[in-house]
């Protein structure tokens, strides 16, 4: 068993080596085949990527009066955390919405001035609450609506829905059109493949005819052209793998 | 050694190529089986080597009924009834050692029988200094006779020639049909498949004739007579 196996890695290699044009081709082949597959599946990642990095930046804003006290707050918060779909509730002090008011605005002289020339920061503290669960915003949005507290000033939960429709429409036709075109490559890719394999196998007609007359078992007939086909698909994988290493 | 019990072969619809073929060919014997072509002789070969199994009738060889082969069982029958074909089919991609050390890898002969083997028979069929050659690079007569090479590797006890010499001209022939002589003397039985009058005159020996499927003519030291 070992010596057949021994010979069946041999005669594989001859024949790669031997048949050397006809080895390039068939592994650049399976080059391109697995390359178009990986090509979609990255696209399909960073896509995903992208619309998961949008998703995280929805949140509901809830804007306090200027003099609540810090204990309210972070009782209203506490309440708020505690709801379904909260994943996480952010208090952004009214020194800490100054601050990011200045930063926003570094480049507007103007609006500094003006802020300037107030003497207190006219700008009030909020809590900002992200959705655990997107889907089911409409939930947490009713939710907050129902909540009443003397220290909410405002609730900004306008144009948040709208966005949401188009972000979940956009994940929709990109995952529709992902999984079309994934079908697409897979039938050109195993089609490619089927074509190789029988072209190989007509490239050695003669030969597998006449290794039978000589008294090969199937076994031995085939067991070399498993052994390309491993070597072949090992070097392509490498090869793929080293171009999305290196890009 | 061969026994054939009333062979018959029909291809469908309605061919006969083999009509109820009678023969027995004694161990050592030299035989040669003539007849103008599509008269039977390698559809007689095909069978002889399990490729192909006849409608009608028993072959033995030995004890061994060959008549009804499974599949596994060929190439067992491979390593006791060699064959050799005027188109020498030999592999194209492998040198003439690795050609006739092929058939003994297949067997699962060890790699030290197989280097100590492949070189005696080389020199026998007189290709000693051309066994690191493709099959491209040596003439016809020297590819069928790497192709005896092979046949004679598995020290087979009949060797089946069916037409060896019809790519060669008159002196590659004679020296073939010379190699499958000293062959026999050496005990194997050998059938030569061939429509060269010119051979089978000098050769003296058993001559089958076949016309149209059947056997016409059975003579012991015989004559091309068609």
């Amino acid at each position: 068993m070992f010596i057949s196996l021994a010979r069946a890695a041999k005669f594989s290699l001859q024949d790669i080596i031997r048949n050397v044009w006809l080895s390039l081709v068939t592994i650049i082949i399976l080059v391109l085949a697995f390359f178009s597959v990986n090509l979609l599946l990255s696209v399909q990642v960073i896509s995903k990527a992208a619309i998961d990095t949008v998703r995280d930046k929805i949140d509901v804003s809830l804007y306090l009066k200027n003099d609540s006290a810090e204990s309210d707050i972070l009782a209203l918060r506490a309440q708020i955390s505690a709801m379904d779909n909260v994943r996480e509730v952010i208090y952004v002090s009214k020194q800490q919405a100054l601050e990011d008011f200045q930063t926003k605005h570094q480049n507007n002289p103007d609006i500094l001035e003006a802020l300037r020339e107030l003497d207190t920061n006219p700008l009030s503290p909020s809590l900002i609450v992200r959705p655990s669960d997107i889907n089911k915003y409409e939930t947490l949005i009713t939710n907050l609506n129902r909540l009443s507290s003397p220290i909410i000033e405002s609730r900004n939960f306008d144009d948040q829905s709208l966005m949401l429709q188009k972000i979940n429409s956009i994940t929709d036709r990109v995952s529709q059109a992902g999984f079309v075109v994934s079908l697409l490559f897979i039938f050109i890719t195993l089609l490619v493949l089927y074509n190789t394999i029988r072209v190989a196998i007509y490239t050695h007609r003669t030969e597998i005819g006449i290794e039978r007359l000589v008294g090969a078992s199937d076994w031995f007939i085939r067991a070399p052209f498993i052994i390309s086909s491993l070597i072949y698909t090992l070097i392509a994988l490498f090869l793929v793998r080293q171009f999305f290493t290196f890009s | 050694m061969i026994n054939l019990q009333n062979i018959s072969k029909i291809y469908q619809p309605n061919i006969k190529a083999l009509d109820r073929v009678s023969l027995s060919i004694k161990p050592g014997e030299f035989v040669s089986l003539v007849g103008q072509s599509g008269t039977g002789k390698t559809t007689l070969v095909r069978c002889l080597i399990g490729e192909e199994q006849p409608t009608e009738g028993k072959i033995t060889i030995g004890d061994w009924d060959i008549t009804r082969l499974s599949k596994n069982q060929i190439p067992f029958l491979r390593r006791q009834v060699a064959v050799i074909f005027q188109d020498f089919k030999l592999l194209p991609k492998k040198t003439l050692f690795e050609n006739v050390a092929f058939a003994l890898e297949v067997a699962g002969k060890s790699g030290d029988k197989i280097r100590s083997i492949v070189p005696q028979v080389m020199k026998i069929v007189g290709l000693g200094s051309k066994m690191k050659r493709y099959p491209h690079e040596v003439s016809g007569g020297e590819q069928q006779r790497a192709a005896i090479a092979r046949a004679l590797v598995y020290q087979p006890k009949v060797l089946l020639a069916d037409e060896p010499t019809g790519n060669l001209d008159s002196i590659n022939a004679q020296e073939i049909v010379d190699l499958l002589k000293k062959i026999n003397e050496f005990g194997t039985t050998v059938v030569l498949v061939t429509h060269n009058r010119e051979i089978v005159n000098r050769l003296k020996r058993r001559v089958v004739t076949l016309h149209d499927g059947r056997v016409i003519s059975d003579q012991a030291v015989g004559k091309y007579s068609l």
